[in-house]
């Protein structure tokens, strides 16, 4: 009986706590609410945002605040599942009433919370997932795009693969929304700039998959000139471990979206795959400029690791969300959209717009192939690269409403 | 069993949970009253499933498959075909229940753990076609913004009709487990043998049993769409199933709101420690724990425990028929 | 002689052999499971989680050593055994006081347990992705048929599969705690009363299974990303494995995980873009044709 009474107890105490736990803030502030995955495979790329993102803001509240206001934020857990994603977004909104959604890398609950934002009015910063739908066909006003979507990185890819001599291409990736996204922009704006290409074949495995051998000795038999490995960032280590394993590496030239961003090259060391082309919107190392530079120190102290390439996002989602409440004047949600719309923000690599027309931001895109460098002793970088601005490669105003109709 | 916890003098408490779950609309903030329309509906297919587990002794452990497989019928109809969502929201509950029937006739001559991973992998299958089909289900995207007809589109109407589906729902199980059949698919439960004995067929009523579970797992993956007009994947994955078996086991198997109570407890545990730390698993899984050892019966099974009589030692009549007849299959 | 090389084509031979190696990571951690739940009839779902330890630990052990050869092979002999202290410790503390309850309590609280560990391991090694470096001495691969490339590591682990299950198969059949465990799995008040402490050849049995989940980890860990999440990917595979194999039978385990294995990197050679499917299908076909398992099982 006694066993009972303590579980009781505690369990009446956990249920009293939990319907306590509103915000300790007062009304006085900026409040953001970010749903994300910090569990699981996608983890790492989503605390790298978070960290970014923090310390912009806790720059911006030692000055004093935007409007007089701190910027205050709350972050969720989804672990990667939809529905719990929701329905912590629509508690951030309906309970905790943060002034503004931030989030996330899973896209289905970026597709399910920009639907959700929409009906409540609430401007919705998507700062990890990549998909083209969130700022083309199901894009809205109250959704912004700060990520890169696999529209942009495929145009960038396809328009420097054009420039290579290889004609038979093979296409594998992680079967879902993301690898199919990147794999189909890439070869379809390919074929538009070079009709010559062929498709050999195409592989899916499983995300997560482990053990990606046998796929590759099934391509490898087949000899394409090239291979475009439409992966994820969790299984694009593995890949790049077995694709070192069976020599894939030096036999089949590949691209990988995200691959020579320093999340990926950084766990594999000096064992890196050589050779492997890839794109990326930041390199904490390229362009070697004085801001850059000065930013990443501030990461490396703050954090004690070199920032990868979705720092950008959380350091741009900070600064809009100042600039924004400041041009807008308030704390109001439509103004802040309107003061999005075409705005400026300065960058570790420069200037980068928020376009109006479709509220996705213009980020430039890196195309390098990894290789070693005598200036990085512990992993592997980026080497002739060259940088392709968002104008060059960006889908246009029209093409991207067109989709929404 | 019998009685229920809102037997005799609980009728009252009954009665007055009945009445404050109509008022909460009134005083309630939004939030709450979408927390409240998710855990009626995740409660219904936790109970759905107790259907067959707790009164058939089925080890039914994908039923997330009928769930998400009425949610994407009614999805896609009220998407694809241009007919009244009315008409979606009664084709979910039918196609689940048609999935019931088909994977029924194909695992029923299993039976216990067999059962359950043959259910599994037929289970997986299901899903690796919806998750795939990119260009019919979204693929693993899901369906999004699902229009609903206006009378049930805000929050308060959607919670209503939860309310009262939920209810009816519950209302049918019930009258079914206390009707001869009901008594006959327990039966079967406790001793197969001796009810093929008496004349009784017991994977015919397995079967009925499964399809009525599947059924009423339909019934939620329909609210479900009321509530957050979307649809995922991943309402077919095995990690879904477990997380519903967990809800049944830890709020009382042996009773009929136990499911309910379990799916109540971590929905909420859920949404509010993630307040306080992003390690919202740790302290479920605490919990979980800490119930086990002293509540081998779920919670509710406790409380009806040290209220009535019945299912402890029902519980270990079960226990050792369930052991012996395993050893007698194998 | 057409034929012949139409069917022992490069191709086929070379994705048999990569079966097969696959099948030894999901052979030794099934292997495990299947003891557990054959001989302890606990539905161990914490399994994954050990897994995911294992190769975690392997990850540190082998920094700690330097990270090259000599640290994986550190890790190979420590990361399993720490898994293995790590298991003792729960059954003596939890398990022990459970075994004659409910299958499903049993499993509820495996199941807690992984929920548990999931955060645990991600408080102790955090978010960033984890690589394990694959020793020098099995770096790169052969070319076998038709030039087509074998990773060595692959080699080694086709070499070892054979390994763990003679020595299992050994400590199962023919030593003294082998055979009382397969008695106390069938009736474990007989064996109680002869006077052999039951008590601790469970927890020995348990120690043993859990070892293996943590040698799989151990031995995956230089070929995939170490990353949270890891025990979610392989569960369900085990426990598919265990089933049409036979509850408690090493062997089965390994027919049930030959099975699996080939039919995945058979299935992707004939139909890449759905080649998920074969497995499960396996499964199937194996169930409702064999539904007790295809070897014996111990209940």
């Amino acid at each position: 009986m006694k066993k009972a009474i303590y579980l009781s107890v505690f369990m009446v105490g956990l249920l009293g706590l939990s319907l306590f736990s509103t915000s300790s803030y007062g009304g006085n502030t900026i409040k953001v609410g970010i749903v994300d995955t910090y569990s699981g495979p996608p983890a790492t790329m989503s605390q790298d945002i978070l960290d970014a993102f923090k310390l912009v803001v806790n720059e911006i509240n030692a000055k004093g605040g935007v409007l007089g206001k701190k910027i205050e934020f709350v972050t969720r857990d989804e672990k990667f599942k939809p529905d719990i994603g929701l329905a912590m977004a629509k508690e951030l909104v309906l309970k905790e009433n943060v002034d503004l959604l931030m989030g996330t890398i899973s896209s289905s609950t970026a597709l399910a919370v920009s639907d959700f934002a929409k009906k409540e009015k609430i401007p919705f910063l998507v700062t990890n997932s990549r998909t083209e739908k969130i700022t083309g066909e199901k894009g809205h006003r109250y959704v912004f795009g700060i990520a890169e979507n696999t529209a942009m990185a495929g145009r960038a890819a396809a328009k420097a693969l054009s420039q290579k001599p290889y004609l038979k291409y093979w296409i594998a990736g992680d079967d879902y929304e993301y690898g199919h996204s990147i794999a189909e922009n890439v070869w379809n704006n390919l074929k538009k700039l070079k009709p010559g290409v062929q498709l050999v074949d195409q592989t899916w495995w499983k995300v997560g998959e482990s053990d990606f051998t046998p796929y590759i000795t099934q391509i490898m038999s087949a000899k394409p000139d090239f291979l475009i490995a439409a992966t994820g960032g969790a299984t694009m280590v593995t890949f790049a471990k077995a694709a070192k394993a069976t020599g894939l590496v030096s036999r089949v030239p590949m691209y990988q979206h995200t691959v020579i961003d320093y999340g990926i090259m950084g766990p594999l060391g000096m064992d890196g795959p050589e050779g492997v082309y890839g794109t990326a919107p930041y390199l904490f190392y390229y362009p070697d400029t004085a801001a850059n530079k000065a930013y990443v120190e501030a990461f490396r102290k703050a954090y004690g690791r070199y920032p990868q390439m979705f720092a950008l996002f959380g350091y741009s989602a900070a600064k809009f969300i100042e600039k924004g409440f400041q041009k807008a004047g308030a704390v109001d949600k439509e103004k802040f959209i309107n003061a999005l719309e075409g705005m400026v923000i300065d960058s570790p690599v420069g200037n980068l717009e928020m376009r109006a027309c479709d509220h996705q931001l213009q980020l430039p895109m890196i195309f390098g192939v990894t290789k070693k460098n005598p200036n990085f002793k512990d992993f592997l970088v980026a080497s002739d690269i060259v940088m392709v601005p968002s104008k060059d490669f960006m889908p246009t105003c029209e093409e991207v409403l067109k989709t929404r109709k | 069993m019998s009685n229920g916890i809102f037997g005799g003098k609980g009728r009252i408490l009954g009665v007055a949970i009945l009445v404050l779950l109509f008022l909460f609309p009134l005083f309630l903030p939004r939030f709450y009253i979408y927390l409240l329309s998710i855990i009626l509906l995740t409660g219904l297919l936790a109970t759905s499933l107790n259907f067959p587990l707790g009164y058939g002794g089925i080890f039914q452990f994908h039923h997330a498959v009928f769930y998400g497989v009425g949610a994407y019928a009614a999805a896609l109809m009220i998407t694809k075909s241009g007919l009244s969502p009315w008409i979606g929201f009664v084709a979910g509950p039918f196609a689940a229940a048609f999935v019931s029937l088909v994977m029924g006739l194909i695992c029923i001559r299993l039976s216990r753990l067999y059962f359950g991973m043959l259910q599994i992998s037929l289970g997986s299958l299901i899903w690796i076609i919806v998750y795939r089909w990119y260009s019919f289900t979204g693929g693993d995207n899901g369906i999004h913004g699902i229009p609903l007809p206006d009378v049930i589109s805000s929050s308060k109407n959607a919670y209503y009709f939860t309310l009262i589906v939920t209810l009816l729902s519950l209302w049918v199980l019930y009258k079914i487990i206390h009707s001869p059949f009901g008594s006959a698919l327990q039966g079967t439960r406790d001793n197969p043998v001796r009810s093929a004995m008496i004349g009784i067929n017991v994977r015919l009523h397995q079967l009925v049993a499964l399809i009525i579970a599947g059924f009423f797992a339909g019934v939620a993956g329909s609210l479900f769409i009321v509530v957050d007009t979307t649809v995922f994947p991943d309402m077919l994955f095995w990690t879904l199933s477990l997380e519903v078996l967990i809800m049944c086991l830890l709020g009382g198997w042996f009773t009929f709101l136990g499911p309910m109570l379990g799916a109540a407890i971590i929905i909420i545990l859920r949404t509010f420690i993630s307040g306080f730390t992003d390690y919202w698993t740790l302290p479920l899984g605490l919990l979980m724990m800490s119930v086990i050892f002293f509540l081998p019966n779920g919670i509710l099974g406790y409380i009806q425990e040290k209220l009535y009589w019945s299912p402890a030692e029902h519980a270990d009549l079960v226990e050792d028929d369930m052991v012996q007849q395993t050893a007698k299959e194998s | 002689m057409d034929l012949f090389t139409a069917i022992f084509s490069p191709k086929l031979m070379s994705q048999i052999l990569v079966g097969l190696s696959r099948t030894v990571i999901l052979f030794i951690v099934a292997s495990g499971l299947s003891l557990i739940l054959g001989v302890l009839r606990i539905p161990n779902i914490w399994h994954g989680s050990l897994y995911m330890v294992g190769a975690f630990m392997t990850f540190t052990i082998s920094g700690a050593f330097g990270g090259g050869s000599m640290g994986f092979w550190m890790a190979l002999i420590l990361a399993p055994i720490s898994v293995a202290l790590v298991s003792l410790i729960a059954e003596r503390s939890f398990f022990q006081h459970l075994y004659e309850r409910e299958h499903l309590m049993l499993l509820l609280l495996t199941f807690a347990f992984s929920l548990v560990f999931g955060d645990l391991v991600k408080m102790v090694w955090g978010l960033e992705y984890k690589s394990v470096p694959v020793p020098r001495v099995f770096q790169g691969s052969v070319h076998l048929f038709g030039g087509l490339p074998f990773p060595i590591y692959n080699v080694f682990l086709l070499a070892i599969g054979p390994v763990v299950a003679i020595a299992l198969w050994i400590i199962v059949n023919k030593t003294k705690i082998g055979k009382i465990s397969r008695a106390a799995a069938v009736d474990r008040e007989m064996v109680g009363a002869v006077g052999i402490n039951v008590s601790w050849v469970f927890a020995f049995v348990f120690m043993i299974g859990c070892l293996l989940a943590g040698l799989g980890g151990a031995l995956v860990a230089p070929t995939v990303n170490v990353s949270l999440g890891m025990d979610h990917t392989l569960i369900m595979e085990a426990f598919l494995i265990v089933i049409i194999g036979g509850l408690g039978n090493v062997w089965g385990a390994l027919v049930g995980a030959l099975i699996f294995g080939l039919a995945q990197s058979l299935g992707i050679l004939i139909w890449p873009q759905f080649g998920i499917v074969f497995p499960y299908a396996a499964v199937i076909i194996v169930l409702l044709l064999r539904p007790t398992g295809l070897l014996k099982s111990t209940w």
